[in-house]
Formats: C-alpha cells, structure tokens, sequence
C-alpha cells in the first residue's frame, strides 16, 4: 500500500518532527524523564533521532557508519514508513508494535531504552501522521 | 438532582480448586444473563458501555466482572499467593467461570470475553458446552502466541507504562481519543497480573487441534474480531470459526482488540448482529 502524498526533504523533515515533538502537550506533560536516542531506520533514509528530557536535541540524517551512536533502533521498509505517515494509517501501520508483529519492522539493540521511554516514544511515533515521512 | 447509575456492584464468594475467591461485578438488566470477562491484565470498566446500554439491558441481565488478581476481586484468600508466580492456566480459568455461574445460580447464560476472554470462551465452548447458552470470543483464536513477555514485569522499566502503552497498538487510530485514553488508564493498573494472565493467553491455550470437538450445536459460537488487531487478526478468526460446526464470524471495521472499551458505539452495532445471530443458532432447550 502506498500514498500519494510528496515526502517532504530529508531536513526539512528533521525540522518538522522536531518542532512537533518539541509543541506536543502530551510529550511535555510527560516527558521529563524522556531521554534515549535511537535510529529511524527508512531504508531510503536513516536518522539518529536523540531526545533529551523530551526535546529533540539533535536529528542526525543519513550519518555515516559507526558516526553517531544510539542505544535501539527501529528498521521498516519505506513503503510501511509510508503507511505509518498518514492521517488514519491502515491496520498493521498505525503502530510500532503492530508493524512489528504483522509486517517487516523489526525493533533491535537496546530494547530495554525503547519500553523505558515506550508512552512518550509511542507517542513521538505517531506524530508521523502529521507531519509525514521523508521517503 | 443527583444522576445515579442503574449499574450495581457486589462480591460473591466463589471457591475453585481450593482457593477461595471474594469476586467483585457489576450488573444492570434483565433477562437472558450475559456473562462478560474482560482482557488480560484489566478489569471490569472496560464493559462501561455495554453495562449502561439500555437496549440490551432491556433483554439481558449483564455481569461483567473482576477475574481473581484484577480490579476489585484480590488474589486468592487462603493461600501465600505472593510466594508464588501467577501463571493462569486454561483448566483453573475455566473451572472459575463455571464456578461463578454456580454462586450466582446464573441458567443457561450467554459468555462473551475478549482477548483471553475470547480465547477461554472458547475453552468453555469445548469444556463445558452443557453449561452456556452461547459463547462471544471476541478478539480470540485457536492459538494466539508471542505476547508472554517480561517486559511486562520488568523491574527496570516503568510496568504500568509499558502494559498501557504496549497495548496501545491494539487499539484503532477512529476510536475516541477519551475512551482509547481510559482503556490505557485502566492497562496502568494491571501490571502484576498482565504478563501471567498472558501465560494462559499466549502459552497455555492452544485449541489448534481440537476444534472440531467443540459442540457449536450444544453451545453455539460467534466469534468477532476488529481489523485493528495485529494479536489476533481477522484472519486468525475466521480460521478459527471455519473449524467450529455452527459457529459464526464477524469482522469488525474501524476498531482493535479493546472494542467494547475503546469504541462502544461502533462495538454495539456489531454486538448486537452477533445477539441476534446467536438467538437463530439456538438448539430447543429440556
């Protein structure tokens, strides 16, 4: 399944998802305690997302190997990014969890990170159906 | 003046296995009694709606209550139940079902449960076919495996968190954001007994082979299943109602694994279709 939507430029986007997370009510609400960074891995592009105390402090796009460290990552093919970057996203894309289960997410390295921060990161994730996806 | 709920609570005592029970449910209505269980690790607010629907209360006496471990209903009474990891099993939970149903001197009633309320309708539907009138597995399936997780226990995550936003997922993006909100609330006060619920659910029960024992004649079946679900899918459903003699499916649109609690006014339509289709499936009663 695809979308007709144009995807936006890779830094533009980096911009866009930082000032949603950054504006988020809920993210600030909760987020004191918000701190990882972890790899958005859409196969046409690669970001290293790092959050602290729920601000985006820095989004590194397409780094090089081994040039920026982060502790989980989470890898799709762009076509389920895509889905994911939509209004309403179809089932099986309307969450990392149910990418994961029923399509070809995969959720790897420190997983741990990932459940620690798993309400303001689920949230941050489903940011992407308003701001898009930049593949 | 003041508005008050028709909808009522009490605790019954129930005794299975040996283990003694103080059960709390809520009730409202009259008529044929509908049994509700609720999912894994939650407990009885999830039926809000159905409890207050005046429709079918009008036709159903409706109970939906706490399993042991859950809500109001506190672990067992006379044992050290905190020396001892929970893991439900497919043959306690069902015993504690029919055992419910006793206390409450309930005749011929409907089950309905989702989740691993789903998966043990279906176990009663195999075990104790004489003892419903029907059974509702929403959400459930043959097997279900995957969800037997620690991170639902582990001690250097926030549980509470990661029960409510792990389950989030299964919820569809339509549902009113309250009510998907609530359902997220009511999945931060289950943890310590979400993850050995899930033994039952994601472990012990696995029907795969034994469908077509079930006597969908004796005690008919009608399964539903939300499109949002990525545990148990529609597929997972279909596949298992196809294997049951008598039994009915029905997917559900624009809705996940939480249905009556994350979006009653769209589960109310569906559950009203499977009523119905379980009243035409009804075999003449001594």
């Amino acid at each position: 399944m695809t979308t007709a939507t144009r995807a936006p430029a890779p830094a533009d986007w980096a911009r866009a998802f930082t000032e949603a997370t950054d504006g988020d009510p809920e993210i600030q609400a909760h987020g004191k305690y918000f701190t990882c960074a972890y790899l958005l891995d859409m196969t046409d592009h690669t970001f290293v997302v790092r959050v602290v105390s729920g601000k985006v402090a820095e989004i590194a796009v397409d780094p090089g190997p081994i040039d920026v460290p982060y502790q989980f990552a989470i890898r799709a093919s762009a076509d389920t990014w895509r889905n994911f970057g939509v209004p309403v996203p179809a089932p099986m894309y309307h969450g990392i969890w149910a990418a994961t289960f029923q399509r070809d997410m995969k959720l790897e390295g420190d997983v741990l990170v990932l459940m620690q921060n798993l309400r303001c990161l689920t949230r941050q994730i489903e940011l992407l159906r308003s701001v898009g996806v930049p593949v | 003046m003041a508005k008050i709920s028709p909808v009522t609570g009490h605790y019954v005592d129930v005794e299975v296995d040996g283990l003694l029970y103080k059960v709390f449910y809520l009730e409202n209505g009259t008529g044929t009694p509908l049994v509700c269980q609720h999912t894994a690790g939650c407990h009885n607010h999830q039926w809000r709606g159905l409890l207050e629907d005046d429709d079918i209360t009008a036709n159903y006496r409706v109970i939906a209550y706490d399993l042991p471990r859950h809500g109001k209903s506190d672990p067992p009474e006379n044992s050290e139940w905190w020396t001892e990891e929970y893991k439900l099993t497919a043959d306690h939970y069902a015993k504690f079902i029919v055992a419910l149903c006793d206390a409450l001197e309930l005749e011929n009633p409907i089950f309905m449960g989702s989740s691993f309320g789903g998966n043990i309708a279906l176990q009663l539907a195999l075990r104790y076919p004489e003892r419903f009138s029907g059974v509702i597995p929403v959400e459930g399936a043959d097997y279900s495996p995957g969800f037997y997780l620690d991170w639902w226990q582990h001690p250097h995550a926030n549980a509470a968190q990661v029960c409510a936003s792990g389950v989030w997922d299964l919820m569809a993006p339509q549902s009113p954001d309250a009510d998907r909100w609530k359902t997220w609330f009511y999945y931060s006060q289950g943890s310590e007994a979400f993850k050995g619920d899930l033994y039952f659910y994601s472990v012990d029960h696995d029907l795969r082979d034994k469908l077509g024992s079930i006597d969908g004649e004796r005690c008919p079946v009608v399964m539903m299943t939300g499109e949002y679900d990525y545990l148990t899918t529609p597929e997972d459903g279909q596949r298992t109602a196809s294997q049951i003699k008598n039994a009915s499916f029905i997917e559900m649109k624009e809705i996940g694994h939480f249905p009556m609690s994350e979006n009653y006014e769209v589960f109310r339509g569906y559950l009203r279709q499977a009523l119905e289709t379980l009243r035409g499936k009804q075999p003449a009663r001594a």
